[in-house]
């Protein structure tokens, strides 16, 4: 029979996955980002927020990191962690507990900080990518791969894709995980490989591929 | 007043004194993790709130409970062959052991069901039966019986898993009885009832009060939870929406919504939260809903009452447990005792529950008593009246100190092939000290219940 899973979980999954990879790589970003503030390229943290549409201020690198995490913008952590917390209350009864604790316990952790108003720094960024990390190992040490294991995976990925299409050029890698995509697309929607290769010839720009993915997600989660 | 200390309870306060008392702030990180909570409405806004919870566990013996155990499964297995004689023959009320006129005034009597038998003839699955230990008579006895749609059992088995991280020794040294196969009994029941299909758990959706309740339990008895749309009826058998669009039969549900929101067709057109055709589908044999439609008549506050006498007509036994002293404005007699007593007694309204509609005598003036008076003459059926329990207090470690608050304990009790009590079981605490009312939704906490022997 398969997975059973409704669509609301089943999206639920799916953005759960992108809004935690969302959360890493902007980290990641804003690591490169807050290196370069301090002695390199004043506007690197501008020119990043930018890619996002927000539009950043900040005087000194410490503080570039406080508005860019706790700063009253769209890709904030505390609304991204709280996107992806709320996710993870509607799928909650398909994660473990542990990976759900540590959803949790990442939100609480930018709550706190946007609570308490101290200037935060460089430690707050290591307490996430920690938590990620155990996120993502609870995820990836399940012995028997479940659809709701692919739905989380392929929200990691397209989230993954779209931020190299942000920053890079399309190259080999961005194809990699395109193909890593289909692949799983089509585990959760039981088509052949010969079908995955011919979507992929079809793309062409990296907007043209971002749209066959979400074109065939769309058709494989039926709301 | 507080229990008297026994051998057990001598056990715990040794372990408990060699433990880190600063672990209790780990306690509540872990509860907070996993998102323990108990969620309100208020001023019209979606409140997510942990529910307070206490560390000292409440301990009862094995040998106390085994006498619990035999009580519980004797109440909850004549309070099953009454709802499904009252569905079919009604005998106990044609041999006028309950009114018929009581029985057809309970709000939860639903007179369109009779004639129809649920799968296997069980209407009482999952029970949460509340009791308090007595003072005056060292005995448990029932306050009340739910078999509609019992809450809480998701509390102590989180608490219990936090209890064995934070504080192993325990565990390690004490006889307490494990609590883990809890949803394995609602599953079991759930197998043997299934008319074909899989398993589901229906709720009202994330924000509804006990959702992380019904999260938790669908993860650990493997069920899918689902909300009302991912759910369809055709041709009178209901189907699960699987997410790529296939329909999957459903074979039964537990059902975590009143019998008025369960069905917009069949009950209140205006629930939003239910599935159209369910009801159709349940009386054409093809679904099990768990518990049955229609089992409010049973834990009616009047209906209570003759819970002793229900015990004595079908089982022919007399009960183990007892009910707190009961009295009927219905029937003149006792009428007149509560008019006389009415400032020392507790009247209950019987259509409302958690803790709502419950009036002590002695808070009350002499105004509010003779209006009260008036409003039982006027509606007889709508009230009852009880001895005000004294109950034992609990110790609880409260604010960095231990104190003593007036705690009940839900038993839950779920049947199936047979009928199984939980070795556990919900203690509530009241937040304030000489506070009688215990209930969550009235700001109560929880504490875990140990099962014990030496």
């Amino acid at each position: 029979m398969g997975q059973i899973i409704t669509a609301n979980v089943a999206t639920s999954l799916y953005w759960l996955g992108r809004y935690i990879e969302r959360i890493e790589k902007t980290l990641y970003q804003v690591i490169k980002a807050y290196d370069k503030v301090i002695d390199v390229d004043k506007d690197a943290g501008v020119k990043l927020y930018e890619s996002f549409g927000v539009d950043l201020k900040y005087d000194s690198a410490l503080e570039f990191l406080n508005v860019a995490l706790t700063g009253e913008h769209s890709s904030n952590m505390l609304t991204l962690s709280g996107f992806a917390r709320e996710n993870a209350i509607i799928s909650r009864n398909h994660l473990n507990n542990s990976s759900f604790g540590e959803i949790i316990a990442l939100n609480a952790l930018f709550q706190n900080t946007t609570k308490t108003h101290v200037l935060i720094d460089y430690k707050i960024i290591d307490d996430a990518q920690s938590l990620i990390s155990e996120i993502w190992g609870e995820f990836a040490k399940r012995e028997h791969k479940q659809n709701n294991d692919y739905f989380v995976k392929l929200g990691k990925l397209v989230e993954e894709v779209d931020f190299y299409f942000r920053f890079h050029e399309e190259d080999e890698y961005s194809e990699t995980i395109v193909a890593e995509i289909h692949t799983i697309l089509d585990i959760l929607s039981g088509e052949s490989i010969s079908k995955t290769s011919q979507l992929q010839k079809q793309s062409g720009t990296s907007s043209d591929t971002m749209s066959a993915i979400y074109k065939k997600i769309d058709t494989i989660i039926i709301e | 007043m507080l229990e008297k200390e026994t051998e057990l309870h001598k056990k715990f306060w040794e372990i408990y004194s060699k433990q880190d008392i600063k672990k209790i702030k780990e306690f509540q990180t872990y509860m907070d993790k996993f998102a323990v909570n108990f969620n309100l409405y208020k001023d019209g806004n979606f409140i997510e709130r942990s529910l307070p919870f206490d560390v000292i566990p409440r301990i009862i013996s094995k040998q106390e409970f085994n006498k619990i155990e035999k009580g519980l499964q004797q109440r909850v297995h004549a309070l099953n062959l009454f709802l499904e004689d009252l569905y079919s023959d009604a005998k106990i009320v044609k041999e006028g052991i309950i009114p018929q006129e009581f029985v057809e005034q309970a709000s939860g009597y639903l007179k369109e069901f009779k004639g129809f038998s649920p799968s296997k003839k069980i209407r009482t699955h999952i029970n949460g039966i509340d009791l308090v230990k007595d003072t005056v008579n060292d005995e448990w006895v029932i306050l009340e019986d739910n078999l509609r749609v019992p809450s809480g059992s998701s509390y102590p088995l989180s608490i219990r898993d936090t209890y064995r991280k934070i504080y192993p020794d325990f565990f390690e040294q004490l006889k307490i009885e494990p609590i883990k196969e809890y949803p394995s009994f609602i599953a079991n029941a759930m197998d043997y009832v299934n008319c074909g299909g899989i398993n589901v758990v229906l709720t009202p959706g994330r924000f509804n009060s006990a959702y992380y309740e019904h999260s938790y339990l669908a993860e650990k008895m493997n069920a899918q939870l689902v909300r009302s749309h991912e759910l369809v009826v055709k041709d009178k058998k209901l189907y699960f929406k699987n997410y790529n669009g296939k329909l999957i039969r459903v074979g039964s549900v537990y059902r975590r919504l009143d019998d008025d929101f369960i069905d917009p067709t069949f009950f209140n057109p205006q629930s939003l939260i239910g599935v159209p055709g369910i009801v159709e589908a349940y009386l054409a044999g093809n679904v099990a809903l768990m518990n049955a439609i229609g089992n409010g008549v049973a834990d009616d506050k009047g209906i209570y009452y003759f819970v002793p006498k229900m015990i004595q007509y079908y089982l022919g036994e007399e009960p183990i447990l007892k009910n707190a002293p009961t009295y009927l404005p219905y029937f003149t007699k006792d009428k007149e005792y509560i008019f006389n007593n009415i400032e020392k007694l507790v009247i209950k309204d019987v259509a409302e529950a958690g803790g709502y509609g419950v009036l002590f005598g002695h808070t009350m003036t002499k105004i509010q008593l003779d209006d009260l008076k008036k409003i039982i003459e006027a509606e007889p059926r709508r009230f009852i009246a009880q001895e005000l329990i004294e109950f034992y207090d609990e110790q609880c470690y409260l604010n960095q100190e231990l104190v003593a608050r007036k705690a009940d304990f839900r038993a839950y009790v779920v049947m199936g092939e047979d009928i199984k009590v939980w070795q556990c079981g919900l203690t509530r605490y009241a937040l304030e000290e000489g506070n009688y009312l215990v209930n969550s939704s009235q700001g109560g906490g929880f504490k875990d219940t140990w099962v014990m022997e030496l």
